[in-house]
């Protein structure tokens, strides 16, 4: 049996550029990725590779890049695409389907309440304001007096709070929350329009920063495995806007080899840290 | 010299307030590529967008496409990112959410745009619109891809997410359509699939069996009546029986046997009365909707002809 290759028709293309064939491999592969929700790069190669033994199982499996680049441009008509990302805490590459039209977050596809969505706006300015990129529990749920909509008690925002950790735009770690690595990806645009002033760069990949290193001497900062990357076997780090001595621990490069070994020996154990995925 | 926070916040909520209102329906474009974050933004021209709305996009003086976008074409995407984002969610949509949420002033548009968000995902995705309740209109998204391999599985890994359910379902049929816990694992952990053990297909089976498959209705998870300590048990849920049969289960365990269903007689047994009651189910459902319609029809015939009299006898 051969697998069903279709063209998307033109009226479906949003470009004149050359739009790539979806067959049930690319099909089940978005599928899967939905579901996800984010997925890390490993995990994304394997299911790429399910994919196509379950519904082309002669085909050679396509380079992932190529791959996720001809889905894209089937998916550029409708204003969604597969995104790459880097968890900001510890480098791990990242993918997610991601809305790519920048609307306010009440677009978000969501069916929150207003005031619910004021309190993700209260809980991202305290984020995004804070010098660690973490908001505790107790200061957002100060701010409940001032939420617009129906009156909200604290008790009820708790569990908003929760609601938004279940749909990935929050993860808590030890009583505070920080933006989920997929809200990151999704949210970049908007939150860069809407908070120009206060939000944070890296000084190497110019992308959002909510948790990061900063130079003492000039504040400039850097994202976590940034700093490994840009300091790798450097003996004596320095800052480079302001060459001085870079004080922070420089945390280690990702190595997904590492990883795998790591995973094979403890695979039923809990893992240590809440990780963002 | 640096602003006070007060004016701060005051200048953060105008510039927030300006920026959603004029991107109520005005979707503005971003495209970013993967490596860095540079990005362009494409600003829509309102051409000939003849619509109540009016969104007060912002003319960019760097856009270098105006793209010719009506605001039905922009309800339709968003509503196909919010059936995906439910479908993700694994939660049901109801009629009243997408009006609500997505439609809106749209309303009268409600079926073309479904209709069209519908085959993106049929086209793209492989997903099937399906409306599972068509009184409380309630909808959801279903797989329509099959599994086009040889269907022979050498183990537990190779099974999509869809093959598990199947599974499942085949060891609950098989135990008399209820299966205990213990009874569940002992098959699953023979196809190598255990609890606790993260899955990069299924994620965790045991959240997936308990949870997920519960929460869509393909499973129903219970205590044992009476247990102490307690004790539970699997049935077959609402959506299962809606979405497949017993026959077909039972082809897909004999499959992975790589043997017949007439292999196990009980079982086949079972699984032809169950056809034949489908069969009958199906028969009378025509049979009514037949009945209905021609009842409707009737009565459209009715009052149509009444307005006419009626329209007929005014100045």
């Amino acid at each position: 049996m051969t697998s069903n290759h279709t063209s998307v028709p033109s009226y479906m293309q949003g470009s004149t550029r050359r739009v790539g064939i979806m067959t049930d491999v690319h099909r089940r592969f978005l599928q899967l990725l939905m579901t996800h929700g984010v997925l890390e790069e490993w995990d994304v190669k394997r299911l790429q590779k399910h994919c196509y033994k379950v519904h082309d199982c002669n085909a050679t499996v396509e380079k992932l890049e190529d791959f996720i680049n001809n889905i894209n441009s089937v998916l550029e008509s409708l204003y969604i695409e597969i995104k790459k990302g880097v968890t900001e805490d510890d480098g791990r590459p990242i993918y997610a389907l991601v809305n790519l039209a920048t609307t306010s977050v009440s677009k978000m596809a969501s069916d929150f309440a207003e005031n619910e969505l004021d309190l993700f706006r209260k809980a991202l300015e305290l984020i995004i304001d804070s010098e660690t990129g973490f908001a505790s529990s107790t200061n957002i749920l100060n701010l409940v007096d001032q939420l617009k909509g129906k009156k909200m008690r604290k008790k009820e925002a708790e569990q908003v709070l929760q609601k938004f950790v279940q749909h990935k735009w929050l993860v808590e770690k030890e009583g505070e929350f920080t933006l989920h690595c997929r809200a990151i990806l999704e949210m970049e645009q908007y939150i860069r329009e809407t908070y120009p002033d206060a939000v944070k760069v890296c000084n190497i990949c110019h992308s959002l920063l909510i948790q990061g290193q900063s130079c003492e001497t000039c504040g400039i900062k850097m994202h976590l495995p940034c700093v490994a990357k840009y300091f790798q076997s450097n003996s004596e780090p320095r800052c480079p806007h302001c060459n001085d001595y870079w004080p922070h621990e420089i945390p280690e490069v990702f190595d997904p080899e590492k990883e795998r070994e790591a995973g094979i020996s403890k695979s039923n154990k809990k893992p240590l840290r809440s990780r963002q995925h | 010299m640096p602003r006070g926070q007060k004016s701060k916040l005051r200048a953060r909520e105008k510039r927030r307030q300006a920026l959603e209102e004029s991107q109520d329906l005005g979707l503005q474009r971003t495209t970013s590529t993967t490596t860095n974050a540079a990005t362009v933004s494409y600003t829509r021209s309102n051409d000939g967008a003849s619509n109540e709305e009016g969104p007060r996009s912002s003319q960019d003086p760097t856009a270098t496409e105006p793209l010719h976008r009506s605001p039905l074409d922009e309800k339709v995407f968003i509503l196909v990112y919010y059936l995906l984002y439910k479908y993700q969610m694994k939660e049901p949509i109801t009629k009243a959410d997408m009006l609500r949420n997505v439609i809106q002033n749209y309303r009268n548009h409600f079926h073309e745009i479904l209709k069209r968000a519908s085959d993106h995902l049929e086209l793209i995705f492989g997903l099937d619109t399906r409306e599972l309740d068509p009184y409380k209109h309630i909808y959801v998204l279903i797989n329509k891809l099959e599994p086009n391999c040889d269907g022979r599985v050498s183990d537990g890994s190779s099974l999509p997410k869809s093959g598990l359910l199947m599974l499942v379902l085949g060891v609950i049929f098989m135990k008399d359509n209820c299966a205990t816990e213990e009874q569940m694992w002992e098959v699953l952990n023979m196809m190598g699939i255990f609890a606790g053990r993260r899955h990069y297909i299924y994620g965790e089976p045991r959240k997936l069996l308990t949870q997920d498959l519960v929460k869509e209705n393909y499973l129903e998870y219970r205590q044992v009546p009476n247990s102490n300590p307690p004790r539970y048990e699997f049935l077959w849920g609402p959506r299962a029986h809606a979405e497949t049969s017993k026959m077909r289960v039972l082809e897909f365990v004999a499959k992975i046997h790589n043997t017949v269903p007439s292999a196990f007689p009980t079982w086949y047994e079972e699984a032809l009365q169950d056809e034949e009651e489908r069969a009958r189910a199906r028969a009378a459902a025509r049979a009514r909707t037949a009945a209905m319609a021609s009842a409707r029809s009737r009565a459209m015939a009715g009052v149509r002809s009444r307005a006419t009299a009626s329209s007929s006898s005014h100045p």
